[in-house]
C-alpha cells in the first residue's frame, strides 16, 4: 500500500529549473572597481535559490550591494568566503541542480582557500597521526600557533587574541573559521568571573569549556606568554573600539592627503539671501501646478555656482602637483551625510542643466548614496564640490578640499543683519559662503573675485536665471 | 610496527585513554599485568558496591517492620554474595575489553618495562619481546600502603592481615574483623561485614573518620555505625599486630583487639616500582607518585601520566578526567585538569557524599564564605524512606562571588545526586541562577535546592 502510494509524491523535474549548471559572477561595479569584498553570503552551498533570491552583498570602498539570483536552482558551490576580496567577473558560485559537474566553473584563485578546509578523506588519518606529532612538540616546547594566512588576516582584523582559537584545520592549524567562532563567541566566562572580569584584560582560562573561571580572574590579567602581569585599574575605562569601515579608511587617508600636501586657504563672504528665499518661497507655492521638484536653498547655490565657476576655470580644475587641467564643464560634487560616513557623488555637467534638473538629481543621488547602493562611477569625476552645513547651524568653517580638485565651497547657514539702505536701517537674511582654495594654483585675489561674482549672482537671482 | 601512543596500565585511566585515543585515530597499545579493568573493577569501587548491595538488602529484611513489612526469617549467603559480585566484575571487564576491541586498541596482557628512548621513540620490554611507541602515558596506579609494623607482613603472608584484594573474595563472614584505617575503604568494609554479622573494630589514627570528609558529619556517621555495633578506636596507632590480635596505642596506653581477620586499609600510594621511569628521567616525588602538571605532562617530553599515578586524588573518576585531558592535550586540543570539583562518595548505610570545599578547607585557604546546614529532613521522599533518619545537607557559598563553593551530605541517594552538586560548582553559576532550576518532587535532591534558599 505504501508504495504504490507513495508514487503520489513523486516530484518531476520543476519547468523552469535551471538546464545546466551556471556561474554567478563578482560583478563589476563601474569602471574603477577592480575587485569587490564578500561582506556576507546569505545563502549556503546546498541551498534552493529562487530568481530574486539575494545570494551575496559586496562591498566596494564606497557602497555595497546586493546580488539577486537570476535563474533558480541549488547553490551547489561557493568559491569564496566573506571577507574575501574577489577580483571583478571571476565565478562567485554556481547554480544548478544537484550532481550536475561543476568542475569547470572554479575561480583560479578559489583553488587554494578550498584546500585548506576540504581533504580526500584517505589523507585524514595520515594527518591525524602527523598532527599528533606536530601537536605534542608543540606543546613541549614551541608556542606559536600554527594559522592559516586567511585566518590570521582575520584574526588582525577583528582583534581576536588567536591563542584562544580552537584550531580546527589540518595539522592543528587554526584556519579562518576558528577565527569567526572565537570573534563571534568571545572568551567564556563563568558566571561567577562574570563579577569582576574585565573585557579589556587577557587571562589564562582554565575553567570548563575553556572558561575564564574566577580563579583565572584572581591571577589577573596575562600576556601572551602566560605570565601574570598587575592589572591596571586605568583598564576598566568604559570605551567601544571598532575597526574602521572601508568608507572611513577612505575618507581618513583622502581628508589627511588633502591637509598635509595642499597650501589650503578659506575665505568668508555673506551675501543678502532675500532674492532667494523669494524665489524658493515661489517655486514652493507652485511647485504642483509646474510640476518642479522640492528646490532647496542648497539646489539654488549648486546651480548659481554651476553658472558662475566656468568665469574662474583654476577653481574648476584638477591639481596633480605638476600640471593643471581646467574643466569646461562643472562635474560638481555634492558632499552627502550619510550614516556611513561623508560620501560625495557627482553632478555630472552641472552648469549644462535646469534648476529643477539639478534638484532631482541632487535628491535621487542623496537617496542612492544612503541606501549604500550608489554605482562607484557616480562617486568619481567631481570638478568642484559643495558641502553645506548651514541647516545644522554653522556660520562659517574650513572645508577640506577632494583632492585632485582646487576648490571647495562650505555653504553655511542663515543670520539676520542689518543694512542700510536709502538712509534707513534694514534687516536681512544674510548667508554664509566659505571657500577654500588650494593656493598652490589659485590665489587669494581671483578666488576672492569668484565669491564676489557668486555672492552677486545668489543676490540677483532671478536676473541670473533670466541670462 | 611502531605505535602513536603506548599506555602501560588497563585500569580506569588506561582503559578510557586507549579508548580516547584509538577514537582520534591514534594506534594505541596497552599493558596491564593483572587484570583490564584495574583496581577498581576488580577489586576495588565495582566489587565491594556488588557486596554493599546484599548488605543493604539484608539490612532491609532485618528493619523491615518499622515499615510494616514482617519478614520472618533471613540470612546472607556470603558465598553466593562472592559468587554474584564474581559475575559482575566479569560483565564489566568484558564490557572493557569489548571497547577496546571495537577501537582496534592493542592490548598485552604483560608486565611491562620502560627500557629506554632511542631515535625511534620510547622502547618497551615485555616478556622478552620489544615494543616501540611515539610517546607513553603511564597508568600504572596504585597499591595499600603496608607500613613496617612488626607482625603485619607476616599475618599478610598468612593471611590473617588481609588488604581490599583478599577481602572481597572472603566466603567466609570472619566473625571478629579489626580493621586499621577508617578511610573510605575501611568504612565500607566495616559496613558491609557488621552487616554480614562481623563483630567490627575499626582502629583509626586520626580523631575522625572518612578521611576528608566535613566534621559534622563524620561524627554522625560514627555515631549510626556506633548505633549498630561497631566499635571506632580514633586517635590509636597500631603498634605491632600478633597471631591473633591487633595491638594499638592511644593516649600512651596500650590495647590489644583480637581477630579472626585484620583488614589494613590505611592508603594507597602510586606503583611505580620497576617500571623503568628511571631509565628515561621520569621525576617522581617523595611517596613515588610521577609529577604531573595540570595537562598530564611529566617532566619528559612526550611521556604522560594519568589516573593514581600522579597521587593527586585517587579517585577512578579523576583518573578518566585526566586520562581525558592527557589525551586532549596529546592530539592537540588544549585541556587543563581541574580538581576543584570532583565528587566524593563513601557507600555506606547511609551515604556520604561530598563536593568541593568543606568547612575546615575554606577555613584553611581563607575563603569568604558561609554555610548553611540543613536536616535531611526537609525533603519529602527521605522523611517517606528514613524512619528515624537525621541526615544533613551543608552547602557552602563564597559571599564575595555568590557562588557554591561545596556540598557535603550524608543520606541515602546522595551518591547519586552529588555530580549535581559538582557542576553547580564547576560550572561556578551564582547562587541567584542556581535558584531558577527545577528539581523533581519529591526527591532526595531537592534538599540542595532548599539550601539554596536559605542563603
Amino acid at each position: 500500500m505504501l508504495e504504490s502510494n507513495s508514487v503520489q509524491f513523486f516530484v518531476p523535474k520543476m519547468n523552469g529549473g535551471a538546464d545546466m549548471a551556471t556561474a554567478v559572477i563578482m560583478p563589476r561595479q563601474g569602471n574603477t572597481v577592480e575587485s569587490c569584498v564578500v561582506s556576507k553570503w546569505h545563502k549556503k552551498k546546498g541551498d534552493k535559490v529562487n530568481i530574486g533570491d539575494i545570494l551575496f552583498t559586496y562591498e566596494t570602498d564606497k557602497a555595497t550591494f546586493d546580488e539577486e539570483a537570476k535563474i533558480e536552482g541549488v547553490l551547489l558551490e561557493t568559491y569564496f568566503e566573506e571577507g574575501d576580496d574577489v577580483p571583478c567577473l571571476f565565478n562567485m558560485c554556481v547554480i544548478g541542480e544537484p550532481g550536475e559537474d561543476i568542475s569547470s566553473f572554479t575561480p583560479d584563485g578559489a583553488n587554494q582557500v578550498k584546500e585548506e578546509t576540504e581533504k580526500p578523506k584517505e589523507e585524514i588519518k595520515e594527518e591525524v597521526k602527523a598532527q599528533t606529532n606536530t601537536l605534542s612538540a608543540q606543546v613541549s616546547g614551541a608556542e606559536d600557533v600554527k594559522i592559516s594566512p586567511r585566518a590570521k588576516a582575520l584574526a588582525e582584523k577583528t582583534n581576536v587574541d588567536v591563542s584562544y582559537a580552537n584550531a580546527t584545520g589540518p595539522n592543528g592549524r587554526v584556519i579562518e573559521r576558528d577565527i569567526q567562532l572565537l570573534a563571534k563567541e568571545g572568551l567564556k566566562v563563568t558566571p561567577a568571573a562574570k563579577t569582576s572580569y574585565d573585557q579589556t584584560a587577557s587571562y589564562n582560562p582554565t575553567g570548563i569549556g575553556g572558561r575564564v573561571t574566577e580563579d583565572d580572574v584572581k591571577r589577573g590579567n596575562f600576556i601572551e606568554t602566560g605570565a601574570p602581569v598587575e592589572t591596571k585599574a586605568v583598564a576598566a575605562t568604559d570605551y567601544t573600539e571598532e575597526k574602521l569601515s572601508n568608507i572611513r579608511k577612505l575618507i581618513a587617508k583622502t581628508m589627511h592627503s588633502s591637509i598635509s600636501e595642499m597650501a589650503q586657504l578659506t575665505m568668508n563672504a555673506t551675501f543678502d539671501a532675500t532674492s532667494i528665499m523669494n524665489f524658493r518661497a515661489m517655486v514652493k507655492a507652485n511647485s504642483e501646478r509646474l510640476g518642479l521638484a522640492n528646490i532647496t536653498i542648497n539646489d539654488i547655490v549648486i546651480y548659481a555656482v554651476a553658472k558662475t565657476l566656468l568665469a574662474h576655470k583654476d577653481l574648476n580644475a584638477h591639481f596633480n602637483g605638476e600640471s593643471i587641467k581646467r574643466f569646461n564643464t562643472v562635474n560638481m560634487g555634492v558632499a552627502i551625510d550619510t550614516p556611513r560616513g561623508l560620501m560625495v557623488p557627482t553632478v555630472f555637467n552641472s552648469d549644462r542643466k535646469s534648476l529643477n534638473d539639478i534638484s532631482a538629481e541632487v535628491k535621487d543621488l542623496a537617496g542612492r548614496c544612503k541606501s549604500g547602493n550608489i554605482s562607484p562611477d557616480l562617486l568619481t569625476g567631481g570638478t568642484f564640490t559643495i558641502t553645506n552645513l548651514g541647516n545644522l547651524g554653522v556660520e562659517s568653517f574650513t572645508p577640506v578640499i577632494n583632492p585632485p580638485q582646487t576648490a571647495i565651497l562650505g555653504v553655511c547657514g542663515l543670520v539676520t543683519r542689518i543694512k542700510e539702505e536709502n538712509g534707513q536701517i534694514k534687516p536681512y537674511q544674510a548667508m554664509g559662503l566659505s571657500l577654500t582654495i588650494d593656493h598652490r594654483v589659485v590665489d587669494g585675489a581671483p578666488a576672492a573675485r569668484f565669491l564676489k561674482d557668486l555672492c552677486t549672482n545668489l543676490e540677483n537671482f532671478e536676473i541670473m536665471l533670466a541670462k | 610496527m611502531k605505535y602513536d601512543l603506548i599506555i602501560i596500565g588497563g585500569g580506569p585511566a588506561g582503559y578510557l585513554a586507549a579508548e580516547r585515543a584509538a577514537a582520534k585515530h591514534m594506534s594505541v597499545l596497552l599493558f596491564e599485568k593483572r587484570n583490564l579493568g584495574g583496581v577498581c573493577l576488580n577489586e576495588g569501587c565495582v566489587p565491594s558496591k556488588a557486596l554493599l548491595y546484599s548488605a543493604k538488602i539484608y539490612d532491609y529484611t532485618k528493619h523491615s517492620e518499622q515499615y510494616g513489612v514482617k519478614v520472618t526469617s533471613s540470612s546472607l549467603d556470603q558465598e553466593t554474595v562472592i559468587k554474584r559480585k564474581n559475575k559482575v566484575v566479569k560483565t564489566l571487564v568484558t564490557g572493557v575489553k569489548g571497547a577496546l576491541k571495537k577501537h582496534n586498541v592493542t592490548v598485552v596482557e604483560k608486565t611491562a618495562r620502560i627500557e629506554k628512548k632511542s631515535g625511534e621513540g620510547f622502547v618497551i620490554s615485555a616478556d622478552n619481546e620489544l615494543y616501540t611507541g611515539d610517546r607513553l602515558l603511564i597508568c600504572s596506579g596504585s597499591e595499600p600502603i603496608m607500613p613496617p609494623i612488626p607482625g603485619l607482613l607476616e599475618g599478610y603472608q598468612k593471611g590473617f592481615v588481609l588488604t581490599n584484594r583478599e577481602i572481597l573474595d572472603l566466603t567466609k563472614i570472619p566473625e571478629t574483623l579489626v580493621i586499621v584505617g577508617g578511610g573510605v575503604i575501611g568504612l565500607e568494609m566495616a559496613s558491609y561485614f557488621n552487616s554480614a554479622g562481623s563483630k567490627v573494630t575499626v582502629v583509626e589514627m586520626l580523631d575522625k573518620i572518612g578521611g576528608p570528609i566535613d566534621d559534622e558529619i563524620a561524627e554522625l556517621l560514627r555515631k549510626e555505625y556506633e548505633k549498630k555495633g561497631i566499635t571506632f578506636n580514633l586517635g590509636c596507632k597500631v603498634t605491632s599486630f600478633t597471631e591473633k590480635s591487633v595491638i594499638f596505642e592511644k593516649d600512651g596506653k596500650t590495647f590489644e583487639t583480637g581477630a579472626e581477620k585484620v583488614l589494613v586499609s590505611i592508603g594507597r600510594k602510586p606503583s611505580t616500582k620497576d617500571l623503568g621511569l628511571e631509565n628515561i628521567g621520569v621525576e617522581k616525588d617523595k611517596r613515588g607518585a610521577i609529577i604531573t602538571d595540570s595537562m598530564g605532562r611529566t617532566n619528559v617530553a612526550e611521556v604522560y601520566a594519568a589516573g593514581d599515578v600522579n597521587g593527586v586524588s585517587m579517585l577512578a573518576h579523576t583518573a578518566y578526567r585526566e586520562a581525558e585531558v592527557c589525551i586532549n592535550n596529546i592530539t592537540g586540543k588544549k585541556d587543563i585538569m581541574r580538581y576543584s570539583a570532583i565528587p566524593s562518595v563513601i557507600y555506606t548505610n547511609p551515604e556520604v557524599a561530598s563536593v568541593g570545599e568543606t568547612e575546615a578547607t575554606a577555613k584553611q585557604k581563607n575563603m569568604n564564605f558561609e554555610s548553611v546546614t540543613l536536616s535531611m529532613k526537609f525533603s519529602g521522599r527521605y522523611v517517606a524512606e528514613n524512619e528515624g533518619g537525621n541526615g544533613i545537607c551543608k552547602v557552602l557559598r563564597d559571599k564575595s562571588t555568590n557562588r557554591l563553593i561545596g556540598v557535603s551530605l550524608i543520606g541515602n541517594y546522595a551518591s547519586e545526586l552529588i555530580y549535581g552538586a559538582a557542576m553547580m560548582i564547576e560550572t561556578q553559576l551564582t547562587v541567584d541562577d542556581l535558584k531558577e532550576l527545577v528539581f523533581p518532587h519529591p526527591t532526595v535532591c531537592e534538599i540542595i535546592r532548599e539550601a539554596l534558599f536559605a542563603f
